[in-house]
């Protein structure tokens, strides 16, 4: 067939299954030079796996692919480099041990004339990327030493040095704070000047307006909408890809109880100092905030102000160190020594990286949800199969948890539903306090709107919750207060009901003249 | 992964197939099937005398079961360390020392049955337990540490015996082991099920109900699976790592009385590279190195599958050298196969 339209890449009717599961249905999409094209939908609608045929990671397709009119066949990721297109995974695919330029560089290291690595000139490029993306990095650090979003902006820089025609992002800005997103979005600017193609996966509807010129929307592995991205609402965009209007995003006021009195957790001028240092930690270095009983707390700031130092400490998972001020829960000096003493106490935690720290994902849901409280459920050592089973259940119904059955693998879910269960897994634990770090990173807006209600639900029954997150409007929508965390120290604290996202994006930027 | 190509969508998720189900639960317990299929290989093959197939002879396989309860009791421990991630690669040294350390309690010391099984048991498990200790506390590799206890292990056994075996005389005197130990190597229970055999089993089972049905098996399987995970969610690493190596040694402790009864013999060199053979049987089991996923059915299928595999070729007069070749073809096709594994079977 030759019914293709020239220049860029064109899918028609490409279809990829895995297992009789129809991962994309009979899918058209087009990339066109010098254009930003979103690609949108819930997890699971088969954004990643379309993109993945293009960059040749999944063969094995049905449709044709043509590349400037001529028809390819994308078996594998050579044909994918050879057509120009390459791609930035949402998953960070980096080798940890490695340095910044070595994974730049990996897999077409440049050669002096002995035919030894030219690490001077690895060096000097792999600089000149990193500018580009506007972070200022070492690049003979190891990349394991580095934040998840400066990993980010490594696969970032490592695409750009391919020059490909055709650049695919799979969530490029899930773990960049608003300063790095914006920087992306210049670099991403000036791609589409000098004609790149852009294919750009997020679930971030702010951003697809002010980035894309293109959008389109998938469900269940079919093209469900195509929209001007600028005249696109986000309402459009969130009921095109839910297939049923977003009811109310965050809480309402009525879900908002008064919170009680009751102070549940005081920090007092925290500081930690470790024994020794990690690069590219930002230990709590004076904070000073409380929660009550009922009452949403949100941490703000930017990557690397120590939002999730300051809750690796109240859980006692920091580095070991001296400790300067004071922890309170319920007026009792808190001894920070570790998850199980934390558990006890009645914090529980929810970390950054669900798949890293949050989940076995192989093992069934069942496994992962009872975890915290497999040893009290046992009687004499024995775990009781019944009392586990209806416990998962009451989890699974209480949290919406969509699955096949309590003994399908994890990993088999959903992000939100993966989610859910890190979640449920805390909501065992009968916890007082709740600290989450990023709870809807990676989420889809379907169930970013159950977990904010969730979260009231739970915060009406007295439960203190303490939340980062990197989204200003999470925040705003989710709090009661926001801390404002910048260099390790709490900076400011706003009312929810009184600031907007523009006064909390300045406040943590520091741009509003206040002192610690 | 937020966005698994393969995982249904969260609107309309289907109930996996009897087929589906059906080929994971093969891979599941692709050990047991795969003795089965050696199994009925080896009744195909046997040799016949006085018109009675050798090997169905239940005298024959009894000593099958007899050959491979050194090992297998040593799979059993190795099973639990390698389901945390871990690898034990002292239990052949520890298996020397236990001999040797059961040979002289018993003939230097003139200890009693009972006294001598469990001191080496203690040492055993003390042994496993500091192991066990260095992994957990100070974070170094299950690796390092075990090549180190494998030296260690080796080196005490050799001091303790002098750098000679000790011999296991029965009588009543000094000098003299009390006649029970022999109950260990030569004697059976009813006249045909051999005692290291019967050792080996009841170890096999209590590990089977061990991971079936104990809060602490989840700890395990929770540890392997990703143990920042489990550590965040209170479970208690440091403690069960240090317990699953101080079983393990314990069990190579046990392995080394039932050495000793079957030799009567202390051998201060004995054990040598069981370790590997251990780690195969788990291999062969279906139990993943990286930790969190596999069982002792396996490891105990694929313990009797070598050695209804060793006592077929042997029966068939196969030269051993040929026996190694086709041992490690069958490692090779067992982790291999591994990898087939369907996804909804674990990814």
């Amino acid at each position: 067939m030759d019914s293709s339209t020239g220049a860029g890449v064109e899918m028609l009717r490409v279809s990829k299954s895995f297992g009789g599961v129809h991962a994309v249905r009979e899918v058209d999409f087009a990339i066109r030079p010098g254009e930003v094209h979103a690609l949108l939908g819930e997890n699971g609608a088969g954004k990643s796996t379309l993109m993945k045929v293009l960059s040749g990671e999944v063969g094995g397709y049905t449709g044709e692919i043509h590349v400037d009119g001529e028809a390819v066949r994308l078996a594998g990721p050579v044909d994918a480099q050879r057509a120009g297109i390459a791609m930035i995974h949402q998953e960070l695919d980096l080798v940890p041990a490695l340095s910044v330029a070595e994974n730049v560089f990996l897999g077409r290291e440049p050669r002096t004339r002995l035919g030894t690595v030219d690490r001077r000139r690895m060096a000097r490029e792999t600089r000149a990327l990193l500018q580009r993306t506007g972070v200022d990095l070492d690049p003979t650090r190891p990349v394991e030493q580095l934040r998840t979003g400066e990993q980010q902006l490594v696969t970032i820089a490592r695409a750009l040095g391919l020059e490909a025609r055709f650049l695919l992002m799979d969530e490029p800005t899930s773990a960049l704070s608003d300063r790095e997103v914006r920087r992306l979005f210049a670099v991403i600017g000036e791609l589409r000047a000098i004609g790149t193609g852009i294919v750009y996966i997020s679930h971030r509807m702010d951003e697809i307006g002010r980035i894309a010129d293109r959008a389109t929307v998938l469900r269940n592995g079919s093209v469900v909408a195509e929209f001007e991205a600028r005249s696109m609402t986000a309402a459009q965009a969130s009921e095109a890809m839910v297939g049923r209007p977003v009811e109310q995003m965050f809480r309402t006021a009525a879900d908002t109880v008064a919170a009680e009195d009751g102070e549940l957790l005081r920090v007092e001028n925290l500081a930690v100092r470790p024994r020794r240092p990690r690069s590219g930690r930002r230990e709590p270095a004076g904070i000073s905030l409380t929660v009550r009983r009922g009452e949403i707390v949100g941490l703000a700031g930017l990557l690397g102000s120590g939002r999730t130092e300051l809750l690796e400490t109240l859980f006692g998972v920091g580095p070991p160190g001296e400790r300067g001020g004071e922890v309170l829960l319920e007026g009792r000096p808190l001894r920070l020594r570790g998850p199980r003493q934390a558990l006890a106490a009645g914090i529980a935690y929810l970390p950054e990286d669900r798949r890293i720290a949050g989940l076995a994902l192989e093992h069934s849901v069942l496994a992962n949800t009872v975890l915290s409280v497999v040893g009290r459920i046992a009687r004499a050592g024995v775990v009781r199969r019944s009392a586990e089973r209806s416990l998962t259940a009451r989890i699974v119904e209480q949290l919406g948890i969509k699955l096949s059955s309590q003994d399908a693998p994890v990993g088999s879910l959903s992000g939100g539903n993966q989610q859910k269960v890190v979640l449920g897994r805390n909501l065992l634990t009968e916890p007082k306090l709740l600290l989450l770090d990023e709870p809807t990173r990676g989420v889809d807006v379907g169930a970013k709107a159950e977990i904010y209600r969730l979260l009231g639900r739970v915060a009406a029954t007295g439960v203190g919750v303490l939340l980062a997150s990197s989204e200003p409007a999470e925040l705003v929508g989710v709090c009661d207060r926001v801390v404002v965390l910048r260099d390790g120290r709490s900076v400011r604290e706003l009312r929810t009901d009184e600031v907007g996202e523009a006064e909390l994006l300045a406040a943590s930027m520091g741009s509003v003249e206040v002192t610690a | 992964m937020t966005d698994v190509a393969a995982a249904p969508d969260t609107t309309s998720v289907e109930e996996p197939g009897p087929g589906a189900r059906l080929i994971a639960s093969l891979f599941r317990f692709q050990s047991l099937f795969g003795l089965v299929v050696v199994f009925v290989a080896a009744v195909a093959y046997s040799p016949v005398r006085n018109g009675e197939l050798v090997f169905l002879n239940s005298q024959n396989l009894f000593n099958v079961v007899r050959s491979i309860s050194e090992i297998g009791i040593l799979a059993v421990g190795m099973t639990l360390v390698i389901l945390i991630g871990g690898i034990d690669l002292s239990v052949g040294s520890v298996l020397g020392l236990a001999s040797v350390g059961a040979a002289s309690l018993l003939m230097v010391n003139d200890l009693g049955v009972a006294a001598a099984v469990a001191l080496v048991l203690l040492i055993g498990l003390g042994f496993g337990l500091l192991q066990g200790f260095a992994v957990a506390k100070f974070g170094i590799q299950a690796f390092i540490v075990t090549l180190a206890g494998m030296q260690i292990a080796r080196g005490l056994a050799r001091i303790w015996s002098g750098g000679q075996g000790i011999s296991i005389t029965y009588g009543d005197g000094p000098a003299n082991a009390p006649v029970a130990f022999s109950l260990l190597g030569e004697r059976t229970f009813n006249g045909l099920v051999p005692i290291p055999a019967l050792i080996f089993l009841v170890v096999a089972a209590l590990a089977v109900v061990l991971l079936r049905v104990s809060a602490f098996s989840r700890h395990v399987y929770a540890i392997g699976g990703n143990e920042k995970a489990a550590r965040l969610s209170g479970v208690p690493v440091t403690r069960v790592k240090i317990a699953v190596f101080g079983i393990c040694g314990l069990l190579a402790a046990l392995a080394g009385i039932v050495h000793a009864g079957q030799l009567n013999f202390g051998a201060p060199n004995d054990g040598a590279m069981y370790e590997l053979d251990a780690i195969a049987a788990v291999v062969i089991g279906g139990t993943s190195l990286m930790g969190g996923r596999g069982s002792v059915v396996g490891t105990v299928a694929g313990a009797l599958l070598v050695g209804v595999l060793r006592n077929i070729l042997a029966l068939n007069n196969i030269d051993s050298n040929i026996q190694l070749l086709i041992i490690g073809l069958v490692i090779v096709l067992a982790a291999g196969l591994q990898r087939l594994r369907p996804a909804s079977a674990g990814t």
